[in-house]
């Protein structure tokens, strides 16, 4: 394993922002893989899977020099200064690195992050972006893939994760470092998965062991798996969204994975003030839970479960 | 007359209302023209709300005068605006990036939806952004190359001070004036002062402005002003942006809206600790400094200045 610096960033009153990254295998050799962590500072879970795979790699390399048959470079994360003050974005101008791709060297300071940042990661023949959803909601893990010419749903299923969402691409993805690396040729993935500003260790060690099991299958690394899920493909349409009718109080009573039958109560939102039971929600259809909402208190009207529907399409 | 555009019931015996005030002649028919005046989408900008207010105030002393329909929006973002903050509260998301919305989305993008299923229709449309609160702006109109060719000679109508031409760039696709002006309603985009503040005199211009732009479209009847002051910029490489090399306190050298002298200080960058001057900033060319940094701290890369260079700019 090599520790590098992969740039730096200079503040009036903080320390540096340096940026490491930690390089497995050997140069240049193929296949290669980058994975870069979290952009925004509360992505617990994905800091944690991003430096646990730092330690399985290292840990392994030590045991077996050969260990690593193509280049692993793995970056935890490109924004150490929100992760210190429990921000989401970049704490000056709470702007998102994640929508100033692929950046530019003399532009705003989170565009030059993304610059260099996507100079350093844009050569790799595959990409996977650890990526925490940025709406209130807590869900499966689950492998998002950019619906362009170069997106490639059999390889997304090499992660063995139960679900693959194919995105149709909306303006605002054409900034992304997912979109980007496509545009330069990567096959890149996003592994979405857990809460923000939470670590939950076993979703979070189901994408450890998804990822183990994609670098295994592309012979980037030398390791036995097991076999993960076939991957249901969903899409937009295949997911039902089940909004609140009342706001106040937020009980689940369903949980992330569950599988669910028509009919069946999620949960119930009560009057915060008087406690009176305002609504019931309940499933429209069968599936599995992909998404929750996941804040004690919810607006009317707020999505609060996604569905993946229960269909023979998968 | 006050109409409610959207409604959610908040977590805790509160309800979120999008309201807007519409102004309008006693008959109405197919030909009669309508404008919206959209403001307060950035709940950390505040510049809008005087200009809604100097508008309204016309509107009710001169009810004769009018002759198709105004709808004013001060408050597209009311949580936002009661808490100085720029995007969606609690969700944490910029409004301005998930337009046109749709009714299966998270509540932004509900909001988002209900402000263009309201606005459409308008003739007319116009947003009013503040700068933010790092920046200081000279009333300008920003359009996308895409619909300069119809959307130039409406802003003139407003005698700002400058129009900025821009490259089409997918990720404002998302923005509400892009999708207004896809569905027919021909938007423009206002930009000046600085965030969380109000400068009356860009204000009183833009309201004025306005109030021009509607008599020529037969919105209202007035005498319609001769419009001489405005600079088109129809070419990106017109502007030069000015960008900190480095991280510290930044004092300005000039004024804002001023002509800068190719290679003349536009300010200094300092640092606290140590009593120096780290950077000296200066113009890359003769020009209208038309944006100057307002908040000291920057780090590399933070914007200082752009201006319009002076022998490029067409002048009207």
């Amino acid at each position: 394993m090599k520790e590098e610096l992969l740039f730096q960033i200079d503040s009036l009153s903080r320390g540096p922002m340096s940026v490491k990254a930690f390089r497995f295998g050997v140069p240049d050799a193929t296949p290669s893989c980058v994975i870069v962590g979290p952009m925004t500072g509360n992505a617990i879970d994905q800091l944690w899977i991003a430096s646990h795979l730092v330690r399985f790699l290292r840990q392994k390399e030590l045991e077996n020099a050969g260990f690593v048959k193509g280049e692993i470079l793995i970056v935890p994360t490109a924004n150490t200064y929100s992760f210190n003050m429990g921000k989401a974005f970049w704490p000056m101008d709470n702007t998102d690195i994640d929508v100033m791709f692929p950046g530019y060297d003399k532009g705003e300071t989170t565009q030059r992050i993304a610059a260099k940042l996507f100079e350093k990661t844009n050569n790799y023949d595959y990409a996977i972006l650890l990526e925490a959803r940025k709406d209130h909601v807590e869900c499966v893990p689950y492998v998002k893939i950019l619906n362009t010419e170069n997106s490639d749903v059999e390889d997304a299923r090499d992660f063995g994760l139960d679900f693959i969402y194919q995105k149709d691409v909306d303006p605002i993805d054409t900034v992304s470092i997912n979109y980007n690396w496509q545009v330069w040729n990567a096959k890149s993935f996003s592994i979405i998965s857990g809460k923000k500003g939470t670590l939950r260790k076993i979703e979070s060690g189901k994408v450890i062991d998804a990822i183990i099991r994609f670098l295994s299958l592309k012979g980037i690394i030398d390791y036995k798996v097991f076999q993960g899920a076939k991957g249901n493909i969903v899409t937009k349409e295949s997911i039902e969204i089940i909004k609140s009718a009342a706001a106040g109080l937020f009980d689940a009573l369903a949980q992330v994975g569950d599988h669910v039958a028509h009919g069946q109560p999620l949960a119930r939102i009560y009057n915060a003030l008087d406690g009176s039971l305002l609504q019931t929600i309940v499933s429209p259809s069968e599936g599995i839970i992909t998404c929750r909402y996941d804040y004690p208190l919810i607006f009317q009207n707020a999505i609060a479960y996604r569905i993946a529907k229960l269909s023979n399409d998968y | 007359m006050i109409e409610e555009v959207f409604n959610v019931k908040l977590p805790v015996n509160e309800t979120l209302t999008l309201k807007r005030n519409r102004f309008c002649p006693e008959d109405i028919t197919t030909s009669t023209k309508r404008i919206s005046i959209v403001t307060g989408i950035h709940g950390d900008e505040l510049e809008g709300q005087y200009v809604c207010y100097l508008l309204g105030k016309w509107l009710n002393e001169h009810p004769e005068h009018i002759k198709g329909i105004i709808d004013i929006y001060p408050s597209m973002n009311p949580m936002g605006i009661d808490s100085i903050t720029r995007g969606f509260p609690f969700y944490d998301v910029d409004i301005n990036r998930i337009f046109p919305g749709s009714t299966s989305e998270f509540l932004p993008g509900q909001l988002a939806n209900a402000i263009v299923e309201s606005v459409k229709g308008s003739d007319y449309a116009i947003d009013i952004h503040a700068s933010n609160i790092f920046l200081r702006e000279l009333p300008q109109v920003r359009i996308s190359k895409l619909f300069a060719d119809t959307l130039v000679p409406l802003a003139e109508k407003l005698g700002i001070d400058f129009i900025w031409v821009h490259d089409a760039v997918t990720v404002l696709e998302s923005t509400f004036s892009h999708a207004m002006n896809t569905l027919g309603t021909q938007t423009l985009v206002v930009e000046m002062g600085v965030g969380m503040r109000i400068t009356k005199s860009y204000g009183q211009g833009l309201s004025e402005g306005i109030l021009n732009l509607m008599a020529h479209a037969g919105i209202i009847e007035k005498k319609p002003m001769r419009v001489c002051k405005t600079a088109v910029s129809t070419l990106n490489s017109n502007v030069h942006f000015i960008n900190a090399s480095t991280s510290g306190i930044f004092v300005p050298t000039l004024e804002h809206n001023v002509i800068a002298m190719k290679g003349e200080q536009l300010g200094e960058i300092i640092d606290p600790l140590l009593g120096c001057v780290k950077e000296s900033i200066l113009s890359p060319c003769n020009g209208l400094l038309f944006t100057i940094r307002e908040y000291p701290v920057v780090y590399e890369g933070s914007l200082i200045a752009r201006i319009l260079e002076e022998n490029k700019a067409e002048k009207q």
